[in-house]
């Protein structure tokens, strides 16, 4: 078909490309009336929500803005790996025990500039290009902590005091270990996933077309699999600070062990990105023992409201709650393993 | 039906992460976009922001579906505006997994949520934290975030640049308070209930590392004779550092002035 090409297809083909021009032109109108709607619809309705829920928004949409370029970036390296990256590139590199393999994309982290939310698309990119699920389980829970912009702010914010940035770094290298290897022996990996990432991944294996084409089918349906996760969870982070009141987690103050589960509940309910949530933690560090520090800084990046939402896209409901137990519980040991020494 | 789901799927997606986008260029085109995140990363939301935009612009080109396609029956050939009129096509096929009501309605309300969470950002003015959230948020303990440095350098006698963030580090933690007492402010923060006396109050500021969700109040007591301004009201003070008694610095104003919320509440 493509080899004699006959008039009508010509024909066709240019109808195609003004086709083409029009609907870009149309994207680009719907775009500055974003604009427009943007610079004049505040004028229009006055603040007028009470307190409380304008603070909860406008804790939802710092997240959201501050989030969106990592998620951005995040679905342009997932179009890279899966459109763009010839097969068998990234595979001639990686080891072939299993074990090991997982050890190596625990530490892909450091070479992949994307904070917590942006991993989530790189990582459905990732399986969609053939890697195993605990494969890429292991990439997701270590890249968030093995990463070289949370190693400086960590470092920035505690120095080597109490072993706090070391006990980060191992720990969360070995907590992503452990859940890989744990679900490693899991009989039906697959049965981990979503029915409809699952649905996802066949659709873009066969999708047709150009590599301009494929790409932009990836950032329509990676954008729909993450955006509507993120608002949902960056508004569940908003509305639970402004209802929980602090004081009532903070009150179990210095105690060893409640101290770790006042942390671990704390990280998973204010959503910080892991970038600057050594610096958050900070100022805890006065009041707080040194192992519910690191809790924090362990259980924060890798299962907190926002990320549980954003990886529901991929993962199903009972894969998460194993994700959550696994990584409180090796928080809490690391946390008390951590006060003991300090 | 399928043309609608079609559309909410590039609304959910792209259309969302376009809003977005365009709120965080339309805040950092008018200067505002500190109220929400740390202005030293603005050039990373800012490009990010343009990258999404030029690929919701491409996206366009994309038929409606096109995304959706598994693409046998075509023959591989690039045909961007062929008829997918088949009835065998395959996202019929795949539709049945979300035809179980219960998940139907979930993806309804969490769309919706999205939608209306979005829309909001995009038709409200931006706004800042409220000085009640400061104050629930405040744990007795000051951020430290500054680091030692600040004491090092407020030590120097170089002050001239402190917010209340960093003034609020240096009455926490110097060892020496004796070196700032005599030392003039003026400070610019908003009013929290002090010890509990009319002629004290606390001078607030929320100090923010990243984004606003990190946000975490510093405040510095303030005595003053004049009597204290309503909570929440904003205020410009000058004064002088003394030191107490028993060693704890706090700042005896010589004015306060009331004020309108300054275009940047947030330090940084």
């Amino acid at each position: 078909m493509t080899a004699t090409r006959t008039p009508g297809v010509e024909a066709r083909s240019r109808a195609g490309r003004q086709g083409t021009w029009a609907a870009l032109g149309l994207g680009v109108l719907v775009i500055g009336a974003l604009f427009l709607i943007d610079a004049f619809a505040p004028s229009l309705f006055a603040a007028s929500l009470p307190t409380r829920a304008q603070d909860g928004l406008t804790l939802a949409i710092s997240v959201l803005i501050e989030s969106l370029p990592f998620v951005a970036l995040g679905v342009v390296l997932s179009i890279g790996v899966q459109v763009w990256v010839p097969p068998g590139v990234i595979e001639r590199w990686m080891p072939r025990r299993a074990w090991a393999r997982r050890a190596v994309l625990s530490l892909l982290g450091m070479v992949v500039p994307v904070c917590e939310c942006g991993n989530v698309p790189f990582a459905r990119g990732l399986m969609m290009r053939g890697f195993t699920v605990p494969e890429t389980l292991t990439f997701l829970i270590a890249a968030p902590i093995v990463n070289p912009i949370v190693i400086i702010t960590t470092h920035q914010a505690f120095g080597f005091s109490d072993g706090i940035l070391i006990a980060r770094l191992l720990g969360g290298y070995a907590i992503a270990n452990l859940i890989g290897w744990l679900y490693s022996r899991h009989p039906d990996p697959d049965g981990l996933l979503t029915d409809r990432f699952r649905e996802t991944c066949e659709l873009v294996v066969h999708e047709p077309g150009g590599r301009g084409r494929r790409s932009l089918a990836q950032f329509v349906i990676e954008l729909r699999a993450v955006m509507p996760a993120l608002v949902v969870g960056s508004a569940l982070a908003g509305a639970v600070q402004v209802l929980i009141p602090r004081d009532a987690l903070l009150a179990i103050g210095s105690n060893p062990a409640l101290s770790i589960v006042a942390m671990i509940a704390l990280a998973m309910v204010v959503s910080i990105c892991s970038n600057v949530d050594a610096f958050f933690a900070l100022s805890f560090a006065s009041t707080f023992t040194p192992g519910s520090i690191v809790a924090f800084l362990l259980v924060g990046p890798l299962v907190d409201v926002k990320m549980l939402a954003l990886m529901r896209t991929t993962f199903t409901t009972r894969t998460l709650a194993g994700l959550v137990v696994v990584v409180i519980l090796s928080a809490f040991a690391i946390g008390t393993v951590v006060n003991l020494l300090a | 039906m399928r043309s609608a789901g079609f559309v909410g799927t590039r609304w959910l997606g792209v259309g969302l992460a376009s809003v977005l986008a365009v709120v965080t260029l339309g805040l950092a085109a008018t200067g505002r976009l500190g109220l929400y995140v740390n202005p030293e990363s603005a050039w990373f939301a800012v490009g990010m922001a343009i990258v999404v935009l030029v690929g919701a612009a491409l996206s366009f080109t994309l038929p409606l579906g096109a995304e959706a396609d598994h693409g046998h029956d075509h023959g591989g050939a690039y045909e961007p505006f062929a008829e997918h009129g088949d009835a065998s096509d395959p996202v019929a096929e795949h539709d049945h997994h979300a035809s179980h009501p219960l998940a139907v309605a979930a993806t309804t309300i969490g769309g919706v949520a999205a939608s209306g969470v979005v829309l909001l950002t995009l038709v409200l003015p931006p706004a800042s934290l409220s000085a009640e959230l400061a104050m629930s948020r405040d744990i007795g303990a000051p951020p430290l975030f500054a680091g030692s440095d600040v004491v090092t350098l407020a030590a120097t006698g170089d002050t001239s640049s402190f917010g209340v963030g960093e003034w609020a580090t240096v009455f926490a933690t110097a060892t020496n308070p004796d070196a700032f007492d005599g030392d003039t402010v003026t400070l610019t923060g908003f009013v929290t209930p002090g010890e509990g006396t009319a002629e004290a109050f606390d001078l607030t500021r929320l100090v923010i590392t990243h984004c606003v969700i990190d946000a975490q109040p510093a405040s510095i007591s303030i005595s003053t004779p004049a009597g204290t301004p309503d909570t929440g009201q904003w205020v410009t003070i000058s004064g002088t550092v003394t030191a107490n008694a028993d060693g704890r610095l706090k700042i005896d104003a010589t004015s306060v002035e009331p004020i309108d919320e300054p275009e940047d509440p947030y330090e940084y």
